[in-house]
């Protein structure tokens, strides 16, 4: 008989929606990724492509552009005519002013991240000012014919090419008054009827425009006498993105075909001091179209609507060929969308408008470790639960005991009472919920399913008590003063004494519920926290960190526990810190305080910390050794990490269901 | 007034006709003289018949008729009036059409006017007019129940009335805008949605869906099979993308 029954659920049809929008940030080395749903999500390149923060979609928002300007600060614009800042402290929108020209199909900041640029759809071009805490509008450029679809300004801030159907102006700033327009053909050598549609424009240094069209062509155009320099033809079919590099020697564009090329600027002949701009490389790791590139210093970045998030590092930028050079790609989400309750045997989906409540299947079957055991009772799909509204869902929970649902979207939070009666299960919802409970974090039910921990976005945390029909809000923690830092994860003992929650920077908060009081703070470690949990008896609190790293902290003793030093002090595998996810979720066996389970998107992996620790040379992916070996090789192989790749791409919780008969 | 005699056309006249002329008019030869071959007297004949009747006829005419001033300058005037008359009458007609086509907008304007409710809070609202304000609102509420009572029959007083409690209620310190004109920002968005639609998926782009693609070789075999079907209408978005990766970029060129 093997050891658990697992639960394999094939029903969770989650669907990511396609990038729209990639923005790069050179200073912190950070990655703005904008959705079709409106979700903006901030990934951190260099805490292993961590996604640490994002900001929920709204239906009405359909972004087109965003960009970085001065002092990290996040802008976007989009087809309801809005140009939306976004507060990355307090993870909430700052503000949306509307540019009053219809819908904005381009947005550019300037060089030196004061002005903002936004191409409208009525072909005006409006500049803006970008004061301390607002944008005020300065002035228009020449109205033109038809849409501006994209923008770049010269990196000396002086002049701006806009492209548009079936032409591309140049502006100077200064007057605002159109110097060129440069008209582009249809069809490379041909004519045709399908106007042609600018899909992007980069201006460089030295007066050349780069342009991609929806004619799979590659341009080079002179903004001086506004007369065109030399044409590629890279695809069948729109080439639909162009990022440069800021030393102006490489650029990439992503056509609607998946592939990605490479340009790079080449001396003719090996001595010469003339240059010419070479294709030189293709990549095909996409399927659908690459609607957005950017060009970090080292790395190609690509996303477009098969919704991978793709990072290409450069071999000749990359210093250290280690494994940081290798390709990456961000498939799955970065934070749990399960939710489960281990009494009941429920499960909660969360998707981005509405949530879903399944019950599990059981089998009376019995078999041996590996086996496959017939259902006797499918999985049932209780309740199909929409939200109102045109805001996404941030973060839902069930209560262990299955009775309490609660979710929050952007502007409002949610708490409904389940009832089961027989095979019936109905709904409640609690109203009246309390204005300070608006936009939550994160959501989380003690054990016994009495109290409620919300982290909400302005750093508070809220303790609020469950009674039978109605709630009564016991405490808030308030942040530190000075920072704003929201909480992202929280984890809560068995026992219900403790609270842990992390933020993004500072280190991990631990506080005692009953006493409500702060007890001690984890040292802050220099990548974000990814999953936390607290174990059953020892109230041992278990933190995994983006660079792969496990650490293990004594709330009782303030302290990290021995086998945690251990570990630090030997280090992990290699190939366990090779890894691309992120450990998502952490969980504990009742009956075994020594095993730690956690899981990734393609690995399962139980740690037990009476085994020894495995060094580089040992192999860490090790399966069961045949049965026939003796148990002294038993012994000497076995380590603490026993990891199982079969279940991939795991996206779900870990639990594990007290055994009923 | 001159009346201009008809002119005879001077077209030479046909040689039967000269023939038949010739012998009737043997007679007047001897007073005109040769006739024959001399088209033009033969033309010139006729005008003069004519001359000679036309003469006739004012002969046989009374001599004009004497009129006194006193007698034309009275029917001019009678003709004056009589088309000033015409063209009053007309300007009248004129401008009860345009009076009933305006009491008709108006009341259909007020039928799809904000309940009175509303209406009483915009009219109370001014501070100068507070005193008019509530025989106003009776008047509104008379409106409408006589509105209720007779089908704009009465029309033209109530529509007045109406016009006038319009027209109180500029009180600058609200806003109340009509949600029709928020229509136009969405229909923009809409406009600008189905034209990127249009560009990357209408026609003339290059694109097909998963089903079509791969149900395409089956349709070319020379024994043709099935196409392809899915079960589950959202496997054929992410699940065949795999399948997909193995079809080249070439073959889409050799397709199309």
């Amino acid at each position: 008989m093997g050891e658990f029954k697992v639960h394999r659920v094939r029903f969770f049809n989650y669907v990511p929606s396609g990038i729209r929008c990639v923005a790069y940030n050179n200073q912190s080395n950070r990655l703005a990724v904008s959705r079709t749903d409106g979700t903006v999500e901030i990934y951190n390149l260099s805490a292993n492509y961590f996604q640490e923060k994002f900001f929920p979609g709204h239906e009405s928002r359909a972004t087109e552009a965003l960009c970085w300007a001065k002092g990290q600060r996040l802008f976007s614009a989009g087809l309801n005519g809005e140009i939306i800042e976004y507060d990355l402290q307090a993870l909430n929108i700052k503000y949306a002013m509307d540019a009053f020209g219809g819908p904005i199909w381009s947005m550019a900041a300037s060089p030196s991240g004061s002005q903002l640029l936004a191409g409208c759809e009525d072909g005006s071009v409006k500049l803006f000012q970008i004061t301390p805490d607002k944008i005020q509008f300065e002035r228009n450029f020449d109205r033109q014919k038809s849409r501006i679809l994209s923008l770049s300004w010269r990196p000396s801030g002086t002049h701006i090419a806009a492209g548009s159907i079936d032409y591309i102006s140049v502006f100077d700033v200064k007057s605002g008054s159109a110097i060129h327009k440069m008209l582009v053909d249809r069809q490379y050598m041909g004519v045709s009827k399908r106007k042609c549609i600018i899909w992007g424009v980069a201006f460089l240094s030295d007066g050349t425009v780069i342009s991609v069209d929806s004619a799979g062509k590659v341009q080079f155009w002179d903004s001086a006498t506004g007369t065109l320099v030399k044409n590629h033809l890279v695809a069948n079919a729109d080439v639909q993105s162009i990022a440069v590099s800021d030393q102006e020697d490489s650029f990439v564009v992503g056509t609607a075909e998946g592939t990605v090329f490479h340009f790079q600027l080449v001396s003719v002949t090996s001595n010469s001091s003339e240059k010419q701009w070479v294709r030189t490389k293709p990549f095909q790791h996409h399927t659908h179209d690459v609607r957005a590139v950017a060009h970090s210093p080292t790395a190609l970045i690509s996303g477009g609507t098969d919704t991978h998030l793709v990072i290409r590092p450069l071999m000749e930028k990359v210093e250290v060929k280690n494994y940081d050079a290798a390709l990456r790609k961000i498939t799955f989400p970065h934070r749990r969308l399960i939710s489960c309750s281990k009494k009941k045997q429920l499960l909660l989906f969360q998707f981005a408008h509405h949530l879903e409540l399944w019950q599990l299947g059981s089998t009376v079957a019995t078999g041996k470790n590996g086996d496959t055991l017939p259902l006797s009772k499918d999985a049932d799909h209780l309740l199909h639960l929409k939200t109102k509204g045109p805001e996404n869902i941030i973060c839902s929970c069930i209560s262990p005991c299955g009775s309490w649902i609660a979710y929050s979207t952007a502007s409002r939070f949610f708490l409904y009472r389940l009832s089961y009666e027989r095979d019936n299960i109905s709904l409640q919802r609690v109203s009246k919920m309390p204005a300070f409970l608006r936009s939550a974090l994160q959501i989380l039910f003690s054990e016994d399913s009495a109290k409620l921990f919300v982290a909400s976005n302005q750093g508070s945390l809220h303790i609020i008590r469950l009674l039978e029909g109605s709630f009564k809000h016991l405490h808030t923690f308030q942040p530190q003063s000075g920072t704003v830092e929201s909480m992202c994860l929280l984890a809560v003992s068995p026992d219900g004494n403790w609270l842990a929650a992390s933020g993004t920077s500072a280190g991990v908060h631990v506080y005692n519920v009953k006493n409500l009081k702060l007890h001690c703070t984890v040292p802050a470690y220099n990548f974000p926290v990814t999953a936390l949990a607290i174990a059953p008896s020892t109230n041992n609190l278990v933190i995994a960190h983006s660079d792969q790293q496990v650490f293990e902290y004594s709330i009782p003793d303030k302290q990290y526990t021995e086998w945690s030093r251990t570990i630090q002090k030997q280090g992990f595998h290699h190939l366990w810190l090779q890894r691309d996810t992120p450990i998502t979720h952490i969980s504990f066996h009742l009956k075994r305080p020594m095993h730690i389970l956690l899981h990734d998107a393609y690995m399962f992996c139980i740690i037990d910390k009476s085994l020894p620790l495995p060094n580089d040379k040992t192999l860490l992916y090790n399966p069961l050794p045949p049965k026939n070996e003796s148990d002294v090789i038993r012994r000497r192989t076995a380590h603490a990490f026993k990891i199982s790749k079969i279940y991939k791409i795991s996206l779900s919780t870990v639990s594990r269901f007290p055994r009923t008969t | 007034m001159v009346q201009l005699r008809p002119r005879v056309s001077r077209t030479p006249a046909s040689a039967s006709a000269m023939v038949d002329e010739g012998q009737p008019a043997s007679e007047e030869e001897a007073e005109h003289g040769l006739l024959l071959g001399q088209p033009s007297s033969g033309a010139a004949a006729e005008p003069l018949q004519d001359d000679e009747e036309g003469d006739s006829e004012f002969d046989e005419d009374e001599a004009p008729e004497e009129l006194t001033f006193a007698s034309a300058q009275a029917e001019a005037r009678e003709e004056e009036r009589r088309v000033r008359e015409t063209v009053r009458r007309d300007k009248a007609l004129l401008k009860e059409k345009r009076k009933r086509r305006e009491e008709l907008f108006i009341e259909q304007k007020k039928r799809k006017l904000l309940p009175d409710t509303v209406l009483e809070k915009l009219t109370t609202a001014p501070q100068t007019t507070i005193k008019k304000s509530p025989g106003k609102l009776k008047e509104v509420i008379l409106q409408k129940k006589n509105e209720e009572c007779e089908k704009g029959s009465d029309s033209k007083k109530t529509k007045e009335k109406v016009q006038k409690v319009q027209s109180v209620g500029h009180n600058k310190s609200y806003l109340a805008v009509r949600l029709k004109d928020q229509d136009l920002r969405d229909s923009r968005q809409e406009a600008a949605k189905a034209f990127i639609q249009n560009c990357l998926y209408g026609p003339g782009t290059n694109r097909t869906t998963v089903n079509k693609f791969l149900s395409l070789d089956n349709k070319r075999l020379p024994v043709k099979k099935a196409a392809a079907q899915f079960l589950n209408n959202a496997w054929g978005k992410i699940q065949l993308l795999a399948l997909i990766i193995l079809y080249t970029k070439c073959y889409f060129v050799r397709r199309w």
